[in-house]
């Protein structure tokens, strides 16, 4: 048993009202520079939908994560010989335009404009080229809110049949709030060449050393979720961060941070490293079982003293035992992550949204008075869609949340109302009223600290020899992140 | 001028290449990177980048080769019937790097998108490497059994520059064209750690034996 620690994030759907609050905190303190203006590493789109970028859970076209081939989970996309002669030209890289090309407007024209007959106007202008841009194509969301549409929704490849979203009465919207998924089995560090990309051992936070990476590419279309980009303007490629530096000192990361439904919780897992190939090899609808029995129970005293001889500090222990990710990943099991298929072990997890149920007049009076779901086919999002997106295509656990979400609610219904829920209800879903109500909590008037516990790393113990002698303080070094080579620009900068 | 050509400028160009590459690398590795634009525009691409490699990896090695081991070299281009085997592959070689570099360059002149991440660096070396492949070209076409003097000619002549005591007599008298298919190599070896040229002196290949997921861990190596 080789047990560490990951830092993970979990989401409620339910709750996510689509507002983007996040991605845009995210965006502005992190990818706000020249060359990552279309770089979303926290981006919220519809589904059903095509997503950001374009399509990108299509890997017959984008070549990523991993495939189980024999004894092996190898990479989609090539293996070895086939990366060193494809430097030159990377196949299966997305291109701009799959993203969308990123604009600004030219404001300064609104003040500035000539006298004339006409009111001034602010054209779009391309932030890669600076050229006017006539028709903007697209952006991070574009979709945004278009759960009916032909153009998008209906090619969402999770949908079990296309037609639901084209009918008024069966369509469907909800929203999918995506970061790095941080996963046990990265495809992007995988498939670097130069090794710029790693997987950090004490928090399992996965990044792109900037002065290792030489723009090969690769990581770019292996991540089959492709949440690693490409800066244009450096040459490098750059990804979510998990907010290391946030987290590191105990607060939580800028999107969970500025959440407004409050949707996020983040929290430490104990896994079994050792344990991680051998799951990748199971089949599609296996994989979240074979997920969850990775993840270890921070009370055992086996596992604790395990993850104590990796270094798993006390506190961090500590903060795993009292995780929020824990209980709704493996106690409750209602957390599910986001494709496994695509066989990566994504560290992110999400809670299907609990959604009304389509019906004639009966079925919903059926409810009402019964409290469960008589048939999970009733439900306004099409379990097969959930299972596809969450489940590996294994309806049953799809169901197992649905009926457990279901059951929280009607029981919580009947103790506000006076009128105590039938305890079967709870019992058939494999709840009890305990867990009822702690997870009615941990969903509603749970605060900041039960949402998110996040121990500090205490970075200074664990290298003491790096700061020796600084005395407090450390040596600033100025960052040229920019060429500088022999260089003057091509264009104006803005 | 020959003794600027074959004796200034080599080491000159030696003194740059090593020593601001160590500092560049020593200093400033944030900009060390081939600086794709494939992100951009891949359709042209596609056909300029692969040819050029292709094309020219292979005829750098045909370059370098002689100069490590010329008694193998001798072997080969000693028979008439390998020579002039590897005379057309060399030729054919060539033209395929000529095809790409050229698509390289009418694809950075056209491409609106790419005005922002060209710069004065990349269109240096996209003219001194059409004028390098250029002139290999006009010299394989023109003056036949190039690869013969290279090996008789040239190679003493780096040797005796590596060794320290130049002799530019070997190369004095060779027509015009191959002093400037010199010269113009000697200034992409000079400004090569200048640009992003770099990228060819970083082998990706530690990935070869490696497991396939890299952790790092705090304090330890
Ligand atoms: S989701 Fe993150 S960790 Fe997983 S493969 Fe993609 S970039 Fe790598
Ligand atoms: S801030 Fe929260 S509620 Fe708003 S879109 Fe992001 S995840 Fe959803």
């Amino acid at each position: 048993m080789d047990v560490r620690a990951q830092i993970v994030m979990a989401f409620h759907l339910d709750k996510c009202i689509g507002c983007h609050t996040c991605s845009l905190a995210c965006k502005n303190i992190w990818s706000d520079r020249r060359g990552t203006e279309y770089m979303w590493w926290n981006n919220v789109e519809t589904r059903p939908g095509v997503g950001y970028p374009r399509g990108w859970e299509d890997q017959e076209r984008y070549r990523g994560g991993g495939v189980a081939e024999g004894k092996n989970v190898n990479l989609k996309s090539m293996g070895k010989g086939r990366t060193l002669a494809s430097l030159f030209f990377q196949p299966n890289l997305p291109r701009i335009e799959d993203y969308y090309e990123p604009f600004d407007y030219d404001y300064g024209n609104l003040a500035g404009a000539p006298e004339g007959d006409d009111q001034p106007v602010a054209r779009a202008l391309s932030q890669v080229s600076g050229q006017p841009i006539e028709h903007i194509q697209g952006s991070a969301n574009w979709d945004d809110d278009l759960g009916g549409s032909r153009l998008y929704a209906a090619s969402d490849p999770n949908l079990p049949d296309a037609a639901i979203v084209e009918s008024y009465a069966t369509m469907f919207m909800q929203y999918l709030p995506r970061i790095c998924n941080h996963c046990l089995h990265p495809s992007c560090v995988a498939s670097c060449p130069s090794r710029a990309l790693y997987k950090r051992g004490e928090d399992g936070v996965v990044l792109v050393d900037q002065n290792t990476c030489r723009g090969w590419r690769f990581c770019i279309s292996a991540c089959p979720y492709k949440k690693v980009y490409f800066n244009w303007k450096s040459g490098k490629a750059e990804k979510c961060i998990f907010c290391y530096p946030r987290v590191e000192t105990g607060q939580v990361n800028a999107c969970a941070q500025s959440c407004v439904g409050r949707i996020r919780f983040v929290g430490v897992l104990l896994y079994d490293a050792d344990g991680v190939a051998e799951a990748l090899l199971q089949k599609d609808a296996d994989l979240v079982e074979a997920t969850r029995a990775l993840i270890l129970d921070p009370k055992d005293r086996e596992v604790q003293k395990a993850a104590a001889k990796n270094g798993v500090s006390e506190q961090w222990i500590e903060a795993a035992i009292g995780s929020p990710v824990y209980a709704l990943v493996k106690e409750f099991r209602l957390a599910l992550p986001l494709h496994p298929e695509f066989r990566t072990m994504p560290m992110t997890y999400y809670i299907p949204s609990l959604s009304p149920v389509l019906s004639t007049m009966g079925d919903t009076y059926r409810l009402m008075e019964k409290g469960t779901i008589s048939l999970p086919e009733t439900l306004r999002v099409p379990v097969d869609y959930l299972a596809r997106l969450l489940a590996g295509g294994n309806r049953g656990i799809v169901e197992e949340v649905m009926r457990k979400l279901y059951a929280v609610r009607v029981f919580m219904r009947g103790e506000n109302l006076g009128q105590p829920a039938d305890p079967a209800i709870l019992q058939q879903a494999g709840l009890d009223r305990e867990g009822a109500l702690r997870l009615y909590r941990l969903f509603t008037i749970a605060g900041f600290n039960e949402r998110n516990v996040i121990p500090p790393q205490q970075r200074e113990g664990q290298t003491p020899e790096l700061r020796k002698q600084e005395a407090g303080f450390g040596i600033l070094q100025r960052v040229k992140s920019e060429r500088n080579d022999l260089t003057r620009r091509g264009g104006k900068d803005d | 001028m020959n003794t600027f050509i074959f004796v200034a400028l080599p080491y000159l160009v030696l003194a740059l290449l090593f020593l601001v590459t160590i500092y560049r690398y020593l200093t400033n590795r944030l900009t060390w990177s081939a600086y794709s634009t494939e992100l951009l525009e891949r359709r042209l691409l596609y056909w300029g980048s692969n040819p050029w490699h292709y094309g020219i990896i292979p005829l750098l090695l045909f370059h370098l080769v002689p100069f490590l081991f010329p008694g193998l070299a001798a072997g080969f281009l000693g028979n008439q019937q390998t020579l002039l085997v590897l005379e057309s592959l060399g030729l054919g070689l060539a033209l395929l790097a000529l095809l790409g570099i050229l698509i390289l360059t009418l694809r950075r002149v056209n491409t609106a998108m790419l005005k922002r991440s060209t710069y004065f660096s990349d269109w240096l070396i996209l003219f001194l490497l059409l004028v390098q492949v250029g002139s290999g070209v006009y010299i394989a076409v023109a003056l036949r059994w190039g690869s013969l003097w290279y090996l008789h000619a040239a190679v003493p002549y780096f040797w005796s520059i590596w060794s320290a005591n130049p002799q530019p007599e070997y190369l004095a008298d060779l027509p015009a064209v191959v002093k400037v298919h010199a010269a113009c190599a000697f200034l992409i070896l000079g400004v090569l750690p200048f640009t992003k040229l770099v990228h060819l002196l970083y082998l990706p290949i530690d990935f070869l034996k490696d497991q396939p997921i890299l952790y790092r861990w705090r304090g330890r190596e």
